[in-house]
């Protein structure tokens, strides 16, 4: 009984102080006695709380209770807002820091100039607006807090109010017929899409990736999803631990990823051909890639190695195993290059991990051949390339030998993706090429050495005759002239 | 084998009549006094003509001209043809001593007045055969088309091309059309290898045959002495073996330049990239160059470079006239005129080169 | 080194200086002559290789091939295409500098290494490659073909 009555003063409070609110404010008064839509919807208005008038809007005169003169233009009715006008009538406000603290509000004020700036902002079909209002998607008259699960921007709305627009194929046409349409039917069978239909609030949507007012295109080295920008994107939950705690996963990737060959690759040397987290994972659609699917996500770039790695004897090896495949050796989000310590026999090679004298023993013997070719590829070449910087530096001609010497360099880029194929045979025919290549270079560069001095010793022989026969000549022609 | 040489030399003279011609140089004398050594720099810059001949003539067997193929064949036969960096850098190495030899030649004859009667054409075709030499080095150092040679071609021909009236037809004429191209190497080519040497083989002849006709010339300062007072020794046999001798030396000297100091090939010449830094002519046209670059915009109402042009045209005539302007010496008088101008242009010439070296 | 036929003696004939005289003469001559010899020899490759330009005559390559050629010290890809046109590219790959090759059966220009692949304008299209191809031009000269670096 107690705890009802407490209730039931609250409720009559509430009511109280509402009429006492509006008591007021005539426009109110009057369009809620007429039962229309928008007084309807502005009761539960975060506005309407805060004591805010139709008419800080819609103008007019909200004292009187004479139609006539409320809605008078001379005392500044305006009625309806269109277009841009909206917007700015929000600014009027909420771009005020000072306005909001009036209302105790902690809300940020950079909005309508965020959105100035965002892809939002470009000039609809109509040629006299924005493409988006504040009012696109915060709703009119009956708008909440973000945090209100009624507001259309709450996380668990969020999606569906992007996809209105952006998964209508003829609304998109009119502003960028490339731009795909399918974002949101990715986005279901993604992980954080799946996580999303369940009510997680905290698993990424549109705007945890995109941001919110000053969204901007992918190709804008500012946005937030700029490749070289959206590994610190996806950072942002996935190096959280405790963000994360709940889910179970580790939250190491980008601490890995900086230091990875792809990582050094696309943020410090702004590469951007290298990929960031969703050219793996995906990006609406983002799962992680699965045991099959590893060779394919790798091999869009590293085609050839992906190429020679199925027709290998590994992959169905890897595949009864349920090893993935190029993760394997290579680690995924601190792949490292790869030296050609990878192969071999030694303590840091990979291959031991399986093969070994008494287990696996023929691939123990490839990789052991394979290593001893590889060593003496680059032994080889690098002995004609000090070769010939010793000729050059003898000032001998060897710009042909040295140009010659690009053929075992590409041999020994080709044997590191030949490697894959982790056929002996194949191995050898490529390393061999470049042996007789560098070994060809190294005469060459001998050749030219050996002709240096030559040439000194040459000219040595060369003088002691001319001095000989300098001296008996002018011995000679002493006698001459003493006779 | 001596027997053998006599019979060949018995089979000559009996059909040329060689020992009339060794009488003769036998009987010619070359006066020995302190300043004797000058008279081998003649013989040293015919040594070293003789040099260029052989080696050009050589390097003419692989040399390709033409403005994609010169480069090239001089790269080919420094790495490709045996021995073809010592006789590609002989030339080169030979063509600057010649230059460096024919001038002591021509200012030791200057100071000692040899160009005195009876010897003023001796003296004028030498003077030719000097400028005929400064025509060979500056057409072949553009032979190679390299970066330097070929902007060094482009200001060189520019400097002629300021001369007033007869300038740009000159130039126009010189790079066979507006600009160093292909033309140019073309035409500088034919010039080094035909019309230059049949000039200068022509001149030395003359040059040669005055020399032997009217022998060595005699110093001012012995001219009044007797005939037996004069110290001298035979032309034959040795004279000639003492300039053989210093020939071996010169030669072991080119020999040990083109060891040691290759000449450089550098990159090949592109007409459409800027000119390198650092850009100079040869040696023996630095300080003109030189003396082009301290001369103000203008001197007087006229454009200062051609008052360069026409003070060195200038100062050259005066300098090969010498024989005719120069009457004391001729009478046996000492010209002090003739001391001093030549020692101002020496020092003048040394200065400049010296400062346009390291500048 | 003749000397004196007339004066020659007995004495003369053994004289050891001479013998000197001549026997290094001869040694000296023989240290001109075998360089001139040896430089007269016709060298292994007879002839000079333009290096830039001159890539060759039309009718030396076919229809829908590529050739490498040697530009300065980088090759260079000269493509003939089906229609009889030519094209010219660095064939540095600029993935890791391996040299390319035309593959008629892609009609593209691929890289060994790893499966680069450019279109015939020099495109970047598959593969590890981060930039196109540097293209050189083509001129016809009569039958000549010249390649320039644009």
């Amino acid at each position: 009984m107690k705890t009802s009555g407490t209730f039931l003063l609250f409720i009559l409070a509430v009511m109280v102080s509402a009429r006492v609110v509006r008591a007021d404010d005539q426009c109110y008064v009057c369009h809620s006695g007429l039962g229309d839509e928008p007084s309807q919807k502005f009761v539960v208005d975060i506005h309407f709380k805060k004591g805010i008038s139709c008419a800080a809007c819609h103008g007019g005169d909200s004292k009187s209770d004479d139609m006539d003169i409320a809605m008078a233009k001379k005392n500044g009715y305006a009625g309806v807002p269109k277009g841009d006008a909206i917007s700015t009538k929000c600014a009027e406000c909420h771009s005020s820091a000072e306005t909001m603290k009036k209302y105790g509000s902690s809300l940020k004020t950079d909005q309508w100039d965020e959105l100035q700036k965002s892809v939002h902002a470009k000039v609809s079909f109509t040629g006299k607006e924005h493409i988006a209002q504040c009012t696109t998607c915060h709703g009119s008259h009956g708008i909440v807090s973000v945090r209100n699960p009624a507001s259309p921007v709450y996380p668990s709305n969020v999606t569906r109010l992007c996809s209105q627009c952006h998964s209508s194929a003829a609304f998109m046409r009119a502003y960028n017929p490339a731009l795909p349409v399918d974002q949101m039917e990715k986005y279901k069978t993604s992980v954080h899409g799946m996580k999303h239909a369940k009510g997680d609030i905290k698993v990424a949507e549109c705007a945890s990736c995109h941001g919110s007012h000053g969204i901007r295109s992918v190709n804008d080295t500012r946005s937030t999803i700029y490749p070289a920008n959206l590994p610190m994107t996806c950072a942002k939950c996935h190096s959280d631990a405790a963000y994360l705690k709940n889910y179970k996963i580790p939250t190491d990737q980008f601490e890995k990823f900086k230091l990875s060959v792809h990582g050094i690759a696309l943020l410090e040397k702004k590469d951007l051909s290298a990929p960031a987290c969703n050219d793996c994972h995906g990006n609406h659609g983002a799962t992680p890639p699965g045991v099959q699917s590893i060779s394919k996500v790798c091999g869009t770039c590293h085609a050839l190695n992906a190429e020679l790695f199925s027709a290998s004897p590994h992959k169905k090896a890897f595949d009864e195993q349920k090893l993935p495949e190029c993760e394997t050796c290579h680690s995924n989000h601190d792949i490292r290059h790869a030296t050609d310590e990878l192969v071999g026999t030694s303590g840091s090679a990979i291959c031991i991990k399986c093969h070994s004298e008494s287990k696996n023993t023929k691939g123990f013997a490839v990789a052991k051949t394979m290593r001893a070719l590889i060593d003496s590829l680059q032994s080889q070449q690098k002995i004609a390339e000090l070769l010939i910087t010793d000729a050059e530096q003898k000032g001998m001609e060897v710009s042909e030998a040295k140009f010659k010497l690009r053929d075992a360099h590409q041999a020994r880029l080709q044997s590191r993706t030949m490697v894959h194929s982790f056929n002996e045979k194949q191995f050898r025919e490529i390393v061999s090429t470049g042996i007789t290549v560098a070994g060809f270079v190294q005469g060459e560069a001998r050749n030219s050495i050996d002709e240096y001095y030559f040439r000194r010793k040459g000219l040595g022989i060369a003088t002691v005759i001319i001095t000989i026969l300098v001296i008996s000549l002018y011995l000679y022609i002493r006698r001459v002239e003493t006779e | 084998m001596n027997k053998f040489s006599s019979r060949v030399y018995q089979w000559m003279d009996e059909r040329f009549h060689l020992s009339d011609a060794i009488d003769f140089m036998k009987k010619k004398y070359v006066p020995v006094h302190r300043h004797s050594v000058w008279y081998y720099f003649g013989g040293v810059s015919l040594f070293l003509f003789i040099i260029q001949v052989v080696t050009g003539i050589l390097l003419l067997m692989y040399y390709k001209s033409g403005e994609d193929q010169a480069f090239e064949s001089i790269h080919f036969i420094m790495s490709k043809v045996q021995f073809g960096w010592l006789i590609r850098s002989i030339h080169s190495w030979a063509a600057n001593l010649f230059i460096l030899a024919a001038m002591i030649h021509m200012f030791s004859v200057y100071f000692e007045r040899a160009y005195r009667k009876p010897r003023e054409l001796t003296w004028f075709t030498g003077m030719l055969m000097f400028f005929v030499g400064l025509t060979f080095g500056f057409s072949g150092y553009l032979l190679p088309w390299n970066e330097l040679a070929y902007f060094a071609t482009k200001v060189g021909t520019d400097i002629a091309g300021v001369i007033p009236i007869i300038g740009e037809p000159m130039l126009y004429f010189l790079r066979g059309g507006e600009d160093v191209t292909g033309a140019t190497l073309s035409r500088f080519f034919g010039l080094h290898v035909a019309v230059l040497p049949a000039v200068f083989t022509v001149l030395l002849g003359v040059h040669l045959l005055f020399v032997q006709i009217q022998g060595m010339s005699t110093p001012l300062h012995m001219q009044h002495l007797e005939e037996h007072e004069i110290k001298k020794m035979p032309f034959f046999p040795n004279f000639v073996l003492r300039d053989l001798l210093l020939w071996l030396i010169v030669l072991n000297i080119l020999a040990i330049l083109a060891v040691y100091f290759p000449w450089e090939l550098g990159r090949k010449a592109d007409p459409f990239m800027p000119a390198p830094a650092g850009i100079k002519p040869e040696w023996y046209f630095l300080f003109m160059f030189q003396t082009l670059k301290y001369i103000p915009g203008h001197v007087l109402f006229i454009d200062g470079e051609l008052f360069g042009i026409l003070m060195f045209g200038l100062g050259g005539l005066l300098w090969t006239m010498v024989p005719i302007w120069d009457r004391k010496s001729a009478e046996g008088k000492r010209n002090k005129t003739v001391t001093y101008f030549g020692l101002l242009i020496v020092i003048f010439i040394i200065t400049l080169t010296i400062v346009g070296w390291l500048v | 080194m003749v000397e004196h036929p007339a004066r020659e003696t007995q004495k003369d004939k053994r004289d050891f200086l001479k013998l000197i005289l001549v026997g290094s003469s001869f040694a000296w001559l023989a240290s001109i002559i075998y360089p001139v010899i040896s430089y007269l020899k016709p060298p292994k490759q007879s002839e000079v290789v333009v290096k830039s330009v001159k890539a060759g005559k039309i009718s030396d390559f076919a229809n829908d091939s590529g050739t490498i050629i040697k530009f300065g010290s980088k090759p260079v890809l000269l493509i003939r295409n089906a229609n009889g046109e030519f094209k010219a590219f660095s064939a540095t790959c600029t993935h890791l500098d391996c040299t390319v090759q035309y593959r008629n059966d892609f009609g593209l220009i691929w890289c060994a290494c790893h499966n680069g692949k450019y279109d015939l304008n020099g495109r970047n299209v598959s593969g590890p490659p981060p930039r196109p191809l540097e293209a050189f031009v083509v001129t016809l000269q009569g039958d000549d073909i010249l390649i320039h670096k644009s």
